[in-house]
């Protein structure tokens, strides 16, 4: 009861992104008419909607709401998980919106051009969706404790100096790895992503998630509002 | 007297200030006034009853442990803070809706009732409304679950006299209601408090100074203005503080009737509550 006043809330507040969210999915069915390339939207909006549950915080930063909400009967702990519910929400509603737009605009101009058909491949939008929604929500996972820890304005900036850090790392790593000329199997890497793929993705997001969550409480329980 | 708030020696130490083992009560229908300079403790006081901060000492509200039974003890209390409300990005209309998720007894008639009397529009955002409006809203969000306490940080801070008399008159009906109910209001803005307290509770530098009935202290502290030569035949526990003016010497005592006998002084000037708390604050020892 208390989640669903602390949803209704930042849902609320949410609101004003409605009409920019509209512009953004018939942006993303126009993109999609122009490149005919399946594996923009899921991306895209998935990117565009997670990052806006994140603003969230910015929201009750501006209207110093979590001292209020502490004078509220509910708890740290369900504030935090309140976040995290609203992050993965909008991580799979990214995913199905952008999902939906693609299989419309691609059957609507399939039967529009019936000359031109592009081939929908429903294994490779379903593997783009789960991509963005990874994407997402391994940005997310690193932000919303980033944001308990230094604030929503501050928690930003810490954010891109740790994914910059992590792509450096990762980036590195190839480079010495390329260097050392270590020999890599593609095709057995690529085997293993067609078979174990998609449950691989969402299982590291269930753990990227849960360890985000505990690491945002053990946070906001000591937090001083 | 039942106590619907009890706070026993609660301490608070941050870098730079610390609150002292406080301790008073909230008495059943009772308005506390909570009286300080900015940054004497008050909202402290208030964040440690309402268990927003973590600090030592024992605090009782409804006679549970305010730590031990937060969520059953927070249905109870309507809470009214300066600074910080749910967003001033939502509409009258919309706060209706979240709060009854949040509270059991939550009265939707109560609220939407509260807001016509208080003029306020229940679908323009609350960044559009004025200090006055906002103030109206918190209190009508506070009031609508009908709760045991209220706990108020600075209602009437930067509010025009009309808005803070009208105001005002909320909290006394809120109690002539139900006796049972209480009121715990912190303010510096001592003549509200003169007004409608029945106890102040005054904190400086983090220290209580005094617990006491508001007629108790308005009618046994009293403000002596004698010469130097007079002054100084005082006894130094006849008085609280003292300030030397251009011409004459002012004294603070907590005894008036004993001071004047003592002493055959004819005139002992009644004093507001700021002048005892300046007196507190500014004068000798």
């Amino acid at each position: 009861m208390m989640i669903k006043g602390l949803l209704k809330k930042d849902l609320y507040n949410l609101s004003s992104y409605k009409a920019s969210l509209i512009i953004i999915i018939l942006f993303c069915g126009i993109a999609i008419i122009g490149t005919e390339a399946i594996n923009l939207a899921p991306i895209i909006i998935c990117t565009i909607i997670g990052m806006i549950s994140l603003s969230t915080f910015s929201y009750d930063e501006i209207s110093k709401s979590n001292k209020y909400i502490l004078t509220l009967p509910t708890s740290r702990k369900e504030i935090v998980k309140e976040k995290y519910i609203l992050a993965i929400g909008s991580t799979i509603l990214g995913g199905i919106i952008g999902f939906i737009l693609t299989v419309i605009v691609i059957n609507v101009m399939n039967h529009i051009r019936a000359e031109n058909v592009i081939h929908l491949d429903y294994e490779s939008l379903i593997s783009t969706t789960i991509g963005g929604m990874w994407g997402i929500s391994l940005i997310q996972a690193i932000q919303i404790p980033s944001i308990y820890k230094w604030g929503a304005e501050k928690g930003r900036i810490q954010m891109f100096i740790m994914l910059f850090i992590m792509i450096a790392v990762v980036l590195g790593v190839g480079y010495l790895l390329i260097k050392a000329s270590f020999n890599i199997n593609i095709e057995m890497i690529e085997n293993f992503m067609n078979k174990f793929g998609i449950g691989l993705f969402v299982l590291l997001m269930i753990i990227m998630y849960y360890i985000s969550y505990k690491i945002s409480y053990k946070i906001y329980k000591n937090k001083e509002e | 007297m039942v106590n619907n708030i009890e706070i026993q020696n609660v301490s608070k130490r941050y870098k730079d200030f610390e609150l002292k083992n406080i301790s008073f009560n909230v008495p059943q229908g009772c308005i506390v006034g909570l009286i300080g300079e900015n940054g004497a403790g008050k909202t402290t006081t208030i964040k440690s009853i309402l268990n927003i901060t973590k600090s030592e000492g024992t605090i009782k509200i409804l006679e549970k442990d305010n730590k031990e039974n937060e969520k059953a003890i927070k249905e109870e209390v309507g809470v009214v803070l300066d600074d910080s409300f749910l967003s001033d990005y939502l509409t009258a209309k919309q706060v209706s809706s979240i709060m009854k998720e949040f509270y059991k007894n939550w009265n939707e008639n109560k609220y939407i009732n509260l807001l016509k009397q208080f003029n306020l529009p229940t679908d323009k955002l609350i960044k559009d409304f004025s200090s006055g409006m906002k103030m109206k809203l918190k209190i009508a969000t506070a009031i609508s679950h009908n709760p045991k306490i209220l706990i108020l940080d600075e209602p009437t801070s930067g509010l025009d006299p009309v808005v803070r008399n009208e105001i005002l008159d909320i909290f006394r009906k809120y109690i002539e209601e139900d006796e049972t109910r209480s009121i715990l209001l912190s303010s510096h803005i001592t003549t509200d408090l003169e007004h409608i307290s029945d106890y102040i509770v005054f904190i400086e530098k983090g220290k209580l100074i005094f617990s006491l009935p508001t007629n108790e202290l308005l009618e046994n502290y009293g403000i002596i203005k004698c010469s130097k030569d007079d002054f100084a035949t005082f006894a130094k526990k006849d008085y609280i503080t003292y300030q030397k003016g251009k011409y004459q010497y002012e004294v603070l005592t907590n005894n008036k009737n004993n001071i004047k006998n003592k002493y055959n002084i004819t005139t002992i000037d009644k004093p507001s509550i700021e002048d005892i708390m300046l007196f507190y604050i500014k004068g000798e020892k």
